[in-house]
This record gives C-alpha cells, structure tokens and sequence, in this order.
C-alpha cells in the first residue's frame, strides 16, 4: 500500500527539469510528429460538468482547439459517475463510447485505468512539461493525465461564526449547529479528517479506521444534512445550513453567485485530490489522435491560465497566476510546500480500493 | 343533484387541498423564472424577462425540445395500440394466470428505473442500435406502459358483452365490432392513458440517461444534467416555455377531440 | 365512379377488406386464443425489459474485483448474503415498503374526492381546470419541483417567515422522513387521480340517485355502491402508486436532506458511485422481487378476476 501524505512536494512542484525547456517549444505541435495528420473528425465529444465547470473549460481548452484545427467540440454534461457504467458497457459490447474524453475525478480515472478501458496518453508531447501532480499514482504509465488539483475545504457562513475561522471540525460540534452542517451523502473529504479530529493517525488508513467512525458517530448526532454539490449551494443560497465539508470551487462559485461564503482548512487538514483527462478505447485511429491532441493542448500553461482561472484552482504546469478571488496565500489553493503540508493525499490506488467500504460505513452510521 | 352538503364540503375541502400542494411549487419556480436577480427566489427580486432572453438564444435547447417531442410521439404510437389491447384482453376475458400475467404486465413499475435504464442500455447496445432516437421511445413506452393498460382496463366496466354480441349478430365482423363497439367503450381509458404517456415520456430523464449520447441529448436529460451545477433562474424560465407549450398542446387536443366528453360522467 | 357506389362508403369497403384480412389470418375457432393474441405485443414488449433482467440477474451473481474492477467468471450468491447480512440493506427495505404503504393509503384518500369531483361536476371548465392542475406539476421536474418546496417550506422560506410574524422560531419542516412521504405524496397525486378517472366514468350517475332514493346517506352510497363500482380503479391506482413509490429515489435524495434512503437510493449508489454493479444487481433482483410478490399478493387477496369485470358478468 503506498501512502503518500509526505510525498516529495520538490518533486511535485519541480518541472522535470530535463525536458521542460522543449516541453515548451512544442506546445502547438502535434505530439506524434507524422509526416500528415490523420484525417480530422467533424467534431469530438468531451464530458464535463455543467455550469462554471464547463464554460471554464469551454474558454481555456475547448474553444483555442476548435479555432487552431477546425474540429468542432461537443460537450457533453452527463455526471461522471453516470457516464461510467455507459463507458464500460460500450467497451465491452465493442461498440464505440458515447464520449470521446473523459473529464473525471481521479479515482474514478483510476478504476477505470484498472479495468483497462482508457488509452495509453504517455506519448503527449506536453506531459514533459509538467509537475508530478500529473502523474497518476498507482497505475502504470499514463492511462490518465491529471490536469489539476483540489481540496476539500471547509467552508462556512461568516456571520454564523463570529469569531472569525472554525479551527477544527471539533468547533461544529456546537449546539447551536445542530441541523446545520452539511457533508458529501458518502462522506468523501471527510473521512480523512474525520481520522485525525477522531484521534487517530493518518498512516493508520486503510487498516485501522476506528477513529474516524468514531467522529462520524458524534457528527451524525448533530443531524447533518447530506447532499451533492449543487445541494450545498442551494443549502447555502437558502440559508439551510452554516458549514459544509466541499470543494473549495464550489464554494467559490456560490461566492460568485452572491451568497456569503468563506473557506478555511481545518487544524485537522483537509483531502486532496486531482482530476483528469482520459480517453476510452474503441475510438477509430483518427478520433484517438485528435482526441489526444485536445489533451496535449489542455496541457498547455495558456490552457490552464484560461481554464483554471474559470475553477479556482492550481495546476499542472509551473508559473501560473492565481486566478482572482481566491485567497492567496493559502492551503486551499496550494502552491508552496508549507501549503501541501497542511493537506492529506491519499494515493489513488488506496482510494479506490477502499472507498465502497468507507461510503456504505458512512451510509451506514448517517442513514441509521 | 342528490350529492348531500356534508359531502361537498369534505370533497371539495380535499381537492383544495390537493390543488394547492399540486400548484404551489409550480406557481414558485413561474414566479421565480421573471426575477431580475441571479437566483429562484419568491417572491422574485424584482421583474425583468431576462431569463427568457437568455434561453431564447438557446439553438441546443430547442433542438432538444424538438427530439423529445419525436421521443413522446414514437413512445404514443407504440404503447396506445399495445396498451389498449392488453387492457381490453383484461378487462374482457378471464385469462389463464391471469395473476401471473398482470404481475408480470406491472415489471415496468417493480422495477426500479435505474435497473430498467441500465438493462435496455445493455440489450439495445447489444442490438447497436443506440445512438438513434426510436429506441429511447421504445423505452419510454416500456416503462410506462403499466399506465396504459390499466387506464383502460379501469374504464372497461362499461364494456357491455351484450352490446358485442348485439353488433356480431346484427352482421358485423369481429373487426367493425371492435372499432365500433369496443374501442368506443373504453376510449375515456385510452385518452387519458395516451395524455398521461405523451406528458410521462416528454418528461422521463432517469433511462433516457443512459441511452442517448450527447449528439441526441432530450431536453429533460439537457435539464438534469444543467441542474448539477448551480441551480439558476434560466432553469425556471425552460419549465415555464415547458408548460406553455404543452398546455397549448393539450388545449389544442382539446378542441380537436374534446377532452371534456371523454372524463363526464354518463 | 359510377354513381351507385356512392351509397356504398369507403369506410366500408375498408372495413371490408379489413374484415377479410382479418379472418384469412385468424384461426377458425381462435376465440379460445383472442386474449392472449390481444395481450402478445403488451408481454413482447415488457420482454424488453425482461431481456434486460437477464443481464441484471447475471452480474447479480458476480463479485467486483477492486484491483481489476472487473467482475467474477464464475456464479456466487455472494451479493445476495451481503445484502441480507448488512443492517443497513434491512433499514432502507424497511424504510421503503413503510413509505410505499403509507403513500398509497394517503394517496389513494387524496385522489378519490378529485377524481369523483372531476368526473361529476357540471362544469366543463372546472374539469379543465383540475385536469391541467394534475399535469402541470410534471412539467417542472422533480428537482426544480423540490427546489420549489424549499423556497416554501425551507428554515427561511414562506411558511417559516409567515410564523415568524407570530413569533414562531423557525422550524425545520423538510429533510427528514415526513417531508419525503409528503413529497411523494404530492408527486403520485396525479397518477391516483387518472387511474381512477376512467373507472368513475364508467359508473353511471343514476345509480348514485337510486341509492339515495332507497334511503341510502352519502357515506352509505360511497362505501355500498360507489366504492366496490370503482373497484377496478382503485386497485389499478393503488398497484401503481404503490410500485412507484416502493421504487422511487428522486423524493428520498432530494427532501430527505441525504439520510432517508430508500432501496432505489442504494442501488444508484452501487451503480454509479460505488461501481459495484454486482451488489446493485443484487439489491435490484431483491426489490423486483419484493414489488412483485406485493402486487401478486394484492391480486390474489382482491382476486385476478378484479379487473377483469367482464368475465365475471357472464
């Protein structure tokens, strides 16, 4: 089991040094040099999350493409857990799959690398230009390309604490949030902390775990409300709940939408986690190159300028600036190693293997 | 009239009731879709139609629209005649396992939507015929179909054997007899049944899921998918166009048909 | 042309033809067969389905390799002893066939009064009206639908800030297991209302008067004469408000604020967040299996023969 809450944040944050100069030099050139391209398909599919998700994806990657090579892209906007299950079944059935790109967390990247229906990305020219971050962990070679990070903030009413930044996940235990805090339906970006505010060890995951439950079991006397991303900024809109354990871009996107919001990383951390770009097998020669030359162009630091400035984000290429209303500097958009220090990564292959156990432990607590 | 007060009152007092829990979130979101704000909210932050202009430049959402209206009309075609005929068979006949058959005739609705959505991804793929939109008619047809047979099979009661058999003796052939006598006595069961079918498929978004691609996206399915963002006032602005449209349909239905005759009482 | 055919329609020589046609490819002497050749496209077509069982109950049998995400060769009921092992699969098989219950009861309660009001009223523009009041709610769609009921009944919507006026503290009407029976409530209304709307028309208004000239009160007339009449009605009503919401997700994930699963909730999760195709084939296999038994007991206690009145006339 590898675990790598410590792993090397030099390596992380240092473009591979070796071929980060010619990473730059190719950047709008094929990646597989051929004397003539494959012929180009009307249009390719991509799927994405809607609202700010997709425009920011739509300005920054999908957009410069279609005007540099003419292929128009399609956005396709069905949950990346709901593509899944259409993805695997064309791949069995040999038909071809309903997208041409995958946009997707990294684990769920991951089973799906494991059950070997994505395609090998090693070859992009731009992945020598980029951080560690891309690389994911526990597969061989690049069946995904990461494409950014993200933390699982904490993020709260301002004038529900009045003395400024819950510190610890400890803080919701109060009367007074009774009814008001909320969390992912499976728990995802709480288990972690959950550990450590629980008293337990973070090295101590997956094996022994008693700790966590053991928090969840006090949370879940505070009657959370559970819900999925768009239920946390309706909850926040409505003046539903006070705090909610959520990516920091959501919380960022109900800033934007005019709802009173901060975020904080707790004493006790918070999950850090990437998502990614892959490619489904059963595509025709030619839609996989051009599909892979959409992701080699989304590894471009103009790209991720445009793209991540629309998310909040950090990502995978060196020199960014960070986008506007973000806090900076801070650990919920993490540049520094002091940053990364106060962030928990679990490797993806850990995750994966033990997330259904940890969901229906948590369904199991929350729904009793 | 012989309908006594006390009566009146308790019934009209429940289908008050009933009106206002049916109408109220409705006339909210109608409501909400004139806001001249960022977010639903009632009474509406002021008034402007700014929402409606922003999806009245929307060429996906109309194409949408259109491809669920060819889904419901296929969804129509294919459950009215299969629905009124099993309805018809069992409300007419007494059926060998007949329990049997009717448990197995209400599959559609004891199975749960994401096990019928993920079986037909599986058979019509198998089949290759995704990616079209008949198949996500079929579909809809399929899912739904429990409402077409028993709306008929509920409204056969008025069937009269003797009346048949009055048409058959008087030299009319099983064919006539049936579109002349039979179809006639469970049509307020078929016009429901159909209106109920056209509006369910025009709305299903859960199987239509996982059967459309993103070349042949339905409009509930472009609205779900919009929803798992930030739920914004253009959301409102899509179901009141929705309701718009549709009532004009059904008024539409209405004077051509009569809906009226087919619900009154005899 | 010529002119006699003229009292001769084209709609007869159609029938005609029709006619024809007809007897060259029905077997002499089929009326044994007539119904189940009346029911064959209906069973055909649920065959879809059916064929779509098939691959359910075989993944049901197959367990999820989570280094691989693949699934087992050989058959096991693995799944199925998980299922039943675990406390959680118990409270939500619980949770829904209570909720199933209680939503049909209420639901069938609300439904009669309209269906009767609408079918009897004089006023054809009154039946309009509580007919588009049935259909409009579908056009908004369960998500916005709730969005709707949060604005009303949310800790700072309508009905909270119409008690606030009388010094009421905010209460927390939604999120929990009421508010998501009152949800489905609200959603099968209409599907009650139409499945009972054929049946009433079919009772004729003069029996109503007969009744009430023997002597007969009202209550007497609904539970003697009205009632067992719309027989066929109700129990259709009650069968499908029943299975639906048995297997709904939709109210359960959105007013139940994310601890008031139902089965359908567990299934998602296992097809979508959990990839465990395997197990959510389970529980699927396990509800349809449930939903069915249901619904044969309900045909055997009210007899097959409920709907079928015209068999029963003869």
């Amino acid at each position: 089991m590898s675990f790598d809450k410590k792993f090397n944040r030099r390596d992380l944050l240092k473009t591979s040094a070796a071929v980060g100069a010619a990473g730059v030099t190719t950047l709008a050139m094929p990646s597989v040099l051929r004397a003539a391209e494959p012929d180009k398909p009307s249009e390719l599919i991509i799927r994405a999350w809607g609202g700010p998700w997709v425009e920011a994806l739509k300005k920054g990657v999908s957009d410069p493409f279609t005007e540099k090579t003419g292929i128009r892209i399609k956005h396709d906007l069905t949950e990346d857990n709901e593509i899944q299950p259409k993805v695997w079944a064309a791949v069995a059935q040999n038909r071809t799959p309903p997208i041409h790109i995958n946009w997707d967390t990294t684990t769920n990247a991951t089973k799906s690398a494991l059950r070997g229906v994505c395609e090998d990305l090693s070859d992009l020219s731009n992945i020598a230009g980029t951080t560690d971050l891309a690389k994911p962990v526990g597969v061989d070679g690049y069946p995904i390309v990461n494409t950014y990070g993200y933390v699982y903030v904490l993020a709260y009413r301002p004038s529900a604490f009045p003395d400024g930044a819950p510190k610890s996940y400890h803080d919701l235990l109060a009367d007074k949030f009774q009814g008001r805090v909320a969390f992912y339906n499976d728990g995802i970006g709480f288990h972690f902390p959950a550990q450590v505010a629980g008293g337990g060890k973070l090295e101590d995951i997956p094996g022994n775990m008693a700790a966590c439950w053991e928090f969840v079991e006090k949370m879940k006397a505070q009657n959370p409300l559970l819900g999925e991303d768009p239920d946390f900024v309706t909850w926040f809109q409505k003046g539903e709940i006070d705090a909610a354990c959520t990516i920091s871009t959501n919380a960022l996107g109900a800033k934007k939408n005019g709802v009173d919001l901060a975020w904080t990383v707790p004493e006790e951390g918070a999950k850090f986690d990437t998502d990614g770009l892959w490619i489904p097998k059963g595509h025709s020669e030619s839609d996989l190159y051009w599909a892979k030359e959409y992701i080699n162009s989304a590894l471009t630091k103009e790209a991720q300028q445009v793209w991540l400035d629309g998310l909040g984000l950090p990502g995978v290429v060196e020199g960014l600036t960070p986008p506007p209303g973000v806090p900076v500097p801070d650990p919920s958009y993490p540049t520094k190693p002091e940053d990364f220090d106060r962030l928990i990564r679990i490797s993806g292959q850990v995750q994966v293997e033990n997330e259904s156990e940890w969901f229906s432990k948590f369904k199991q607590i929350m729904q009793g | 009239m012989n309908t006594s007060r006390t009566q009146s009152v308790i019934f009209w007092t429940i289908v008050t009731l009933s009106i206002l829990t049916l109408s109220a979130p409705t006339l909210v979101v109608l409501g909400a879709s004139f806001t001249s704000g960022n977010i639903i909210d009632f009474p509406p932050d002021g008034f402007s139609l700014k929402w409606y202009g922003e999806i009245l430049g929307e060429q996906d959402l109309r194409e949408a629209f259109g491809r669920s209206l060819i889904v419901a009309c296929i969804c129509v075609l294919v459950s009215l005649p299969t629905g009124t005929l099993a309805g018809i068979a069992l409300a007419k006949y007494r059926v060998r396992a007949g329990s049997a058959i009717q448990t197995y005739l209400l599959l559609p609705f004891t199975i749960p939507l994401i096990g019928s959505g993920i079986g037909l991804m599986l058979f019509f793929g198998q089949a290759g015929v995704l990616g079209n939109l008949w198949p996500i008619g079929i579909a809809t047809a399929v899912i739904n179909l429990p409402f077409m047979i028993w709306a008929v099979s509920s409204s056969a009661a008025s069937l009269d054997p003797d009346l048949e058999l009055a048409a058959l003796s008087c030299g009319a052939g099983p064919v006539q007899t049936f579109f002349n006598v039979t179809l006639p006595a469970v049509t307020p069961g078929v016009i429901t049944g159909s209106l109920l079918m056209f509006i369910l498929s025009l709305n299903e978004f859960l199987v239509s899921l996982l059967l459309v691609d993103a070349r042949i996206v339905t409009l509930p399915v472009q609205i779900y998918n919009s929803i798992r963002s930030i739920i914004t006032p253009d959301l409102a602005a899509v179901s009141v166009v929705f309701i718009a449209v549709a009532t004009i349909a059904i008024i539409a239905l209405d004077k051509l048909v009569g809906l009226e005759i087919f619900l009154k009482s005899k | 042309m010529r002119k006699y055919r003229t009292s001769y329609p084209i709609s007869w020589r159609i029938m005609d033809v029709l006619e024809a046609a007809f007897a060259s490819i029905w077997p002499k002497g089929g009326g044994k067969y007539t119904p189940y050749l009346m029911l064959a496209p209906a069973i055909l077509l649920v065959g879809a389905l059916v064929v779509g069982l098939l691959y359910i109950g075989d993944s049901s049998l197959r367990v999820l390799d989570r280094s691989t995400f693949l699934f087992s060769d050989h058959w096991t009921i693995e799944n199925y002893k998980r299922a039943f092992s675990e406390s959680f699969t118990l409270t939500v098989i619980w949770r829904s066939l209570l909720g199933a219950f209680i939503v049909t009861f209420f639901t069938l309660l609300l439904a009669f009064p309209y269906a009767y009001v609408m079918v009897r009223t004089s006023s054809s523009f009154l039946r309009k009206f509580l007919l588009i009041a049935l259909f409009l709610p579908f056009f908004i769609g369960q998500v916005v639908r709730a969005y709707g009921w949060l604005i009303i009944l949310g800790s700072q919507g309508i009905v909270n800030d119409a008690l606030g006026l009388v010094g009421v503290e905010p209460i927390r009407l939604l999120f929990n297991y009421p508010a998501v029976l009152f949800g489905l409530i609200q959603y099968m209304l209409p599907f009650g209302v139409l499945m009972l709307a054929p049946a009433m028309t079919a009772i004729p208004e003069e029996v109503e008067a007969a009744s009430g000239s023997l002597g007969a009160n009202w209550i007497k007339t609904l539970w003697y004469v009205i009632i067992p009449m719309a027989k066929p009605g109700i129990i259709g009503a009650g069968l499908v408000v029943l299975t639906l919401s048995l297997t709904d997700f939709a109210m359960p994930a959105i007013l139940g604020g994310g601890s008031q699963d139902f089965i359908a909730n567990a299934i998602y999760d296992q097809f979508f967040r959990t990839s465990d195709q395997g197990f959510g084939s389970a529980l699927t296999i396990i509800l349809i299996g449930i939903g069915s038994m249901m619904v044969g007991l309900i045909f055997m206690v009210f007899g097959a023969g409920t709907l079928a009145l015209g068999s029963e006339k003869k």
